[in-house]
């Protein structure tokens, strides 16, 4: 197995409005893959193609270097948008219907709804759940035939603080276990912290994509401070991993040249007689990264 | 085939308004398949009388007239299995569970399989449950019997299934259309019972269109071309020519609406971006 999602020349339109244009993208095994974009701009149609409930106009997809899309489909636990599930039926029947779909052991049912924090309310009725329940039953339900891929389109939408948390911990786990996760979120954070590669989409346009860390780590800023600030300023323009100095008043902020660290600052310091009192580095927030591309592309 | 039926049968079995619905359709065959005598008695106390002949002594109970009587009179209810149809459509559409249930991995395919095998048991069950309350009646009070007797003229059984089928079919089509179940159900009632046999109505008998192509027409539209398998079989009792078997003619045009209904449904699933 090479690749486990392929997309090419994907577009869709509703009416006018060119929901996705032209999109191309590969998700290896293994990846935790975010889609980001602000709302609008074509992720859940592009999740919806992918599990052919939104038909293409052009373009192409497919699962498993060419597996059969219904097969595909029993190997992948997904929610898009809101969790669907019948009200009138429990947790545990609404379960039997999926389990049912996927030819699954009935039996990972109550493991499931144990590991979600719903097996006390297994026989009552979804509609009685409150949001962040339904939520967390409908990634259940994607958990529940134990797929290699999770597709997860927001993931943490409407649950609160410790749900958030438990959840994002809960995709952190999953991917650990060597699953491919694809999540679709405008949450920047959230993709920070859990994915490992991401695109960006606007207008249903592809504008980003790349991995997360080397996004992050394209810039690299240091924060220093010692004693003698001015010392310390001078000392620094012979550094060579030097690229700008930014006199911050009570610190100094370095930009380094790429293959430079804090490490070798520390050591040129110290080599020259200057003991520093603070020594920090910076890693951009995605967020930053994240509007910078989408005004890049404006 | 099963499998398909096993998913139908996981969402209906705890589905109360589903029972509910059931309880009353095999109520009003019930009533259908016993109440010809009271029906009679109504008859008389209205003040009929079939050429000086006293309604309640008319044998409509008798093998092997009953399988018409009984079915024409019950095809009435099958608009019961078709709010059935419709409500179960109409919950995987405002639920989304239609969609759920592909992302989950069904084929569009499997779900039409599924709503159509539904709609095959309904009506088999419908079937089987007229056919022993005709024979329960019949055991009571036919005055004629004997296995060829009781077993003849048993195609109007297989008639009976077969509207079922096609009706319930109209409905699946439709609720996919419509996706208000409360206008859907208003739509087919009222197309029923009222539209369409006002327009065969008008057409067979209004001398304007009585002699042209227009009664001729008429016999091709949905629901008349199903009312044609079993006709009023009590004109017989009046000493009137009925139609006592089944119109090929009737079955083939019906048979070519199931198909239009079918195609229409696969081509919307097909089409129908599920947002």
């Amino acid at each position: 197995m090479k690749t486990t999602l392929k997309i090419q020349g994907l577009s869709k339109s509703f009416g006018r409005i060119k929901a996705v244009q032209n999109l191309n993208l590969s998700v290896m095994p293994g990846q935790v893959y975010g889609i980001l974009g602000p709302n609008g701009s074509g992720k859940t149609t592009t999740l919806g193609m992918i599990l052919e409930v939104v038909t293409p106009q052009n373009g192409s997809f497919s699962w498993f270097d060419g597996m059969p899309n219904i097969e595909a489909r029993k190997k992948i636990g997904a929610i898009l948008e809101t969790p669907c599930f019948l009200p009138y039926l429990s947790a545990t029947r609404n379960l039997e219907i999926v389990a049912h779909i996927k030819n699954t052991d009935t039996k990972r049912i109550d493991l499931v709804l144990r590991q979600l924090g719903l097996f006390d309310r297994k026989d009552d009725k979804f509609k009685t759940f409150s949001l962040g329940m339904k939520q967390r039953l409908s990634i259940g339900a994607a958990l529940l035939a134990n797929p290699p891929v999770l597709i997860l389109d927001e993931p943490t939408n409407g649950l609160d603080p410790q749900g958030i948390a438990e959840v994002r911990q809960l995709i952190v786990d999953i991917a650990k276990q060597g699953k491919t996760i694809i999540i679709a979120s405008h949450l920047l954070d959230e993709v920070q912290k859990v994915c490992t590669h991401f695109c960006v989409l606007k207008y249903g346009v592809k504008i980003h994509e790349g991995a997360v860390s080397e996004t992050l780590g394209e810039i690299n800023k240091v924060e220093l401070k010692s004693e003698n600030m001015k010392n310390l300023a001078q000392l620094l323009e012979k550094f060579e991993g030097k690229e700008k100095i930014e006199n911050g008043g009570n610190t100094l902020t370095m930009t380094l040249k790429d293959g430079y660290n804090a490490m070798q600052i520390n050591e040129f310091c110290f080599n020259n007689g200057i003991v520093l009192q603070k020594l920090s580095t910076h890693t951009n927030s995605l967020e930053k990264e994240f509007l910078k591309i989408l005004k890049d592309h404006d | 085939m099963i499998r398909a039926l096993k998913l139908e049968w996981l969402k209906v079995k705890n589905y109360r308004v589903f029972w509910i619905l059931i309880s009353m359709y095999l109520l009003a065959l019930l009533i259908i398949a016993s109440g010809g005598g009271l029906f009679l008695t109504w008859l008389k106390n209205q003040g009929a009388d079939f050429n000086g002949i006293d309604p309640t002594i008319v044998p409509i109970f008798d093998f092997p007239d009953i399988w018409q009587n009984i079915t024409y009179l019950s095809s009435f209810a099958k608009i019961f299995i078709a709010f059935i149809v419709i409500i179960s459509v109409n919950n995987d559409l405002t639920y989304n569970t239609l969609r759920q249930n592909i992302i989950d991995g069904i084929s569009k395919k499997e779900y039409l399989a599924s709503k159509f095998m539904m709609i095959v048991s309904l009506a088999a069950v419908s079937t089987l449950f007229v056919f022993l309350s005709g024979l329960i009646n019949g055991l009571f009070y036919s005055h004629v019997w004997g296995i060829d007797v009781v077993f003849a003229k048993t195609q109007f059984l297989f008639a009976y299934f077969y509207e079922i089928v096609v009706y319930c079919s109209l409905a699946f089509l439709l609720s996919l259309i419509i996706k208000k179940s409360g206008f859907v159900i208003v739509a087919l009632f009222l197309y029923t019972f009222m539209f369409e046999p006002i327009a065969v109505a008008v057409f067979e008998n209004a001398p304007f269109f009585r002699d042209g192509i227009m009664p001729t027409i008429a016999q091709y539209f949905p629901i008349k071309s199903l009312n044609n398998l079993i006709t009023i079989p009590f004109g017989k009792y009046i000493f009137r020519e009925i139609q006592d078997y089944i119109s090929i003619k009737s079955f083939l045009i019906s048979f070519g609406w199931l198909l239009v209904y079918i195609l229409s449904i696969s081509y919307i699933l097909n089409k129908k971006d599920l947002k």
